[in-house]
């Protein structure tokens, strides 16, 4: 017997999902069949979804042999770490009077876990890349969409080795200029462009 | 037939405005140039622009798309020819004969057959979805709901079996789809669901988050973790004449390579790369002791490229007519379109004769500006090649991260991209395709909306769904097709084509 571990890992998350799901949907009233209720298509989808993720953990048991990455023990630490970090910083965050509105406590929580997950070799371009979008999340309100830009570019830029300041500095100034005449001068998103501290 | 020109007539009207021309060049320019990068395909391209057509006209937003979607099928050849580098996934049967066709100096015919084919092909599919809207329209209009909601599971069904993959996991991501769909507010009661009471949320998930995330910024994190592959261009263009001997061997092709595309494209869950295996294993069969297959025969390349511009093409159908997407561009198409205040489904033809005609034309006007394109220029878009991932990755995600604050201006869409940039990177690490995701999620409200005036209007009778002859024949058909998938034998051979 020799264990697919893509397969088992796919059948454990819809799986785990769908309880979840079933669990959610304890609120919402079932009705009937003929009067259906909000929570009549949700029960039926979920308990399809165990029932696939159950075959396909099944199946996962005698496919062949088709491992998952290798996970160093970094790995693992970090992770755990990351969405220690996460869970912990939100409320805290989240009770700062100065940080509850526009999801900052959210975004800033984000940067915290990701900051965590880049420690690791494996987990870094991941983590560097959400880290630079969730920057950007977190800046463009405040900082303008001109700040936004260059903070995400940096922080993604870090994601790639190759990457060398100078052509960070023009990939900034690019994607400034670019950004600006596609969505303020042609679209007229509404956002701000510079810093309004 | 009258009416059809007349109709035509309209349409070319409609197309032919300068700002439907300018966007349908600029799809077809664009799908072009992510045609030839590697590393970005349509889906990931069409929904990073998703938000950038709100503020366009519906008809323009939709020509644009379609645009990309055909165009980068075109693109895709000339990377799989020059450079053994198929730039889309409908173009890997095409690196097999046609970088054999460049190694013997014969790029500049190879790339000539393929724009050629694919415009052929491309004008034929558009006179059938022209013809065949109206007709099939008029049928879906005597569609009750129970036929609604077994044409859509059929949808599903159909578009799981034929993902790559296993089938059961496919059908799990369809499901998957579904249920991420259910959060947001309950149509009939008004009832919150599975909102942790956020109101972003209430709406449901951001359908646009969802793609870049999964597609998009998902796609970026692979990349980077694969190391970056260099080619050279080795191999002359050449004269891009084809000789007396090659017109005789690719003209059947691409006929054959025409009739197959259209009808694998009109199939849900059928579409551009499906059509060019197809057609692949059916000019190999054959040309069985005919042709030096596997060492640059030309039918290899006129058959598949052919194909994949006629399903590209034809795949439109279901959704124009039926409102039902076939894959997940089609799923895109139907977000772009409910975005835009209209609802997609049969009454789209005559309420919406702008969008219906004016795409059709301009799909035909578009194939036309591909070869243009393509074939004088394509030293241009191999010079595209030579722009490291290095800078194109940070363009990307600051064209996701823009675009997907600008629907809502709402920062919280920012970070639901984030999240299912996460799930996007789980999918692919543990092999679940994502494609049936956007499909189940786009049909799934749909879905139980049909399910519940269906079962209301049969006094809670499920038989209804098999007593409705129209109804019973669409679940006997996809009750088929999984029970088929099932039985080993086909399975291998399916297993075969995808791999090609």
């Amino acid at each position: 017997m020799r264990i697919n571990a893509k397969d088992l890992a796919s059948g454990l998350l819809l799986v785990v999902l769908s309880i979840i799901g079933l669990w959610l949907n304890t609120e919402h009233t079932l009705g009937s069949a003929r009067r259906m209720g909000p929570g009549y298509m949700p029960m039926l989808v979920f308990w399809l979804e165990f029932g696939l993720g159950a075959i396909v953990l099944v199946i996962s048991l005698f496919s062949g042999a088709d491992p998952l990455e290798k996970w160093t023990k970094v790995d693992f630490v970090t992770l755990a770490l990351a969405i220690a970090a996460t869970l912990v910083a939100y409320p805290l965050l989240a009770a700062v009077p100065a940080l509850s509105g526009n999801w900052y406590a959210l975004g800033l929580a984000l940067v915290i876990g990701l900051g965590v997950l880049a420690v690791s070799p494996g987990w870094r371009k991941l983590a560097l890349i959400l880290a630079g979008m969730t920057v950007f999340g977190i800046l463009l309100d405040q900082g303008g969409l001109f700040l936004a830009i260059a903070a995400m570019v940096v922080v993604a830029a870090l994601a790639e080795p190759e990457h060398r300041p100078i052509g960070v500095l023009g990939t900034v100034i690019f994607l400034i200029v670019l950004c600006w005449w596609v969505f303020i001068h042609e679209l007229d998103i509404r956002v701000s462009v510079w810093p309004n501290f | 037939m009258e009416l059809l020109f007349s109709n035509l007539a309209h349409g070319f009207g409609v197309a032919l405005s300068f700002d439907n021309l300018l966007f349908a060049l600029l799809g077809a320019l664009i799908g072009t140039a992510i045609g030839v990068l590697p590393g970005i395909g349509p889906v990931a391209t069409i929904s990073l622009l998703l938000p950038i057509t709100f503020g366009q006209p519906a008809t323009t937003a939709i020509i644009m798309l379609a645009g990309i979607y055909y165009g980068a099928q075109y693109g895709g050849s000339t990377t799989a020819i020059l450079l053994n580098l198929p730039g889309e996934v409908s173009a890997v049967v095409t690196t097999l004969e046609g970088y054999k066709m460049a190694r013997n100096g014969r790029a500049g015919a190879a790339l000539a057959i393929a724009a050629l084919g694919s415009f052929f092909a491309g004008s034929v599919a558009t006179i059938l979805v022209a013809a065949s809207g109206p007709l099939l329209t008029e049928v879906a209009l005597s569609f009750g709901p129970a036929d609604y909601f077994s044409l859509m599971l059929l949808g599903l069904v159909i578009s799981s079996v034929l993902a790559q993959g296993s089938v059961v996991k496919s059908v799990g991501m369809v499901v998957l789809g579904v249920a991420l769909g259910l959060v947001g507010t309950d149509v009939q009661t008004g009832q919150q669901r599975f909102t942790f009471g956020i109101p972003e949320l209430s709406d449901g998930l951001n359908f646009a988050a969802m793609a870049m995330g999964v597609f998009g910024i998902a796609e970026i994190i692979l990349n980077l973790e694969r190391p970056e592959v260099r080619s050279v261009l080795s191999a002359k263009v050449g004269s891009l004449f084809l000789t007396k001997e090659e017109w005789k061997r690719a003209t059947p092709s691409v006929l054959r390579g025409t009739i197959l595309g259209s009808a694998l494209g009109i199939l849900p869950g059928g579409g551009a790369s499906l059509a060019s295996f197809g057609s692949y294993m059916m000019e190999r069969k054959m040309a069985r002791g005919k042709a030096e297959f596997g060492s640059g025969a030309i039918e290899g390349v006129a058959g598949p490229e052919a194909a994949n511009n006629a399903a590209a093409q034809t795949s439109f159908i279901p959704l124009l007519t039926l409102g039902i997407p076939s894959n997940a561009v089609m799923a895109l198409m139907v977000g772009a379109l409910i975005i835009q205040g209209i609802q997609p489904g049969p009454r789209m033809v005559e309420s919406q004769p702008d969008l219906f005609w004016g795409l059709i034309c301009s799909m035909w006007i578009g194939n036309l500006m591909l070869l243009v394109i393509n074939l004088p220029m394509i030293g241009m878009w191999v010079k595209l090649l030579q722009v490291p991932y290095k800078y194109m990755y940070p363009a990307i995600l600051t064209f996701c991260a823009i675009g997907v604050y600008s629907i809502n201006n709402n920062v919280f869409d920012v970070y639901q991209t984030v999240f299912f940039a996460v799930l996007g990177y789980v999918f692919a690490k543990i092999k679940m395709e994502p494609a049936p995701l956007l499909v189940g999620f786009v049909l799934g409200p749909m879905m139980e909306e049909h399910l519940r005036r269906a079962m209301l209007l049969s006094r809670g009778d499920p038989m209804v769904f098999v007593e409705r002859p129209i109804s019973g024949v669409l679940l006997a058909i996809s009750a088929l097709a999984l029970g088929l998938m099932l039985l080993p034998g086909l399975r291998k051979k399916k297993e075969a084509a995808m791999a090609g």
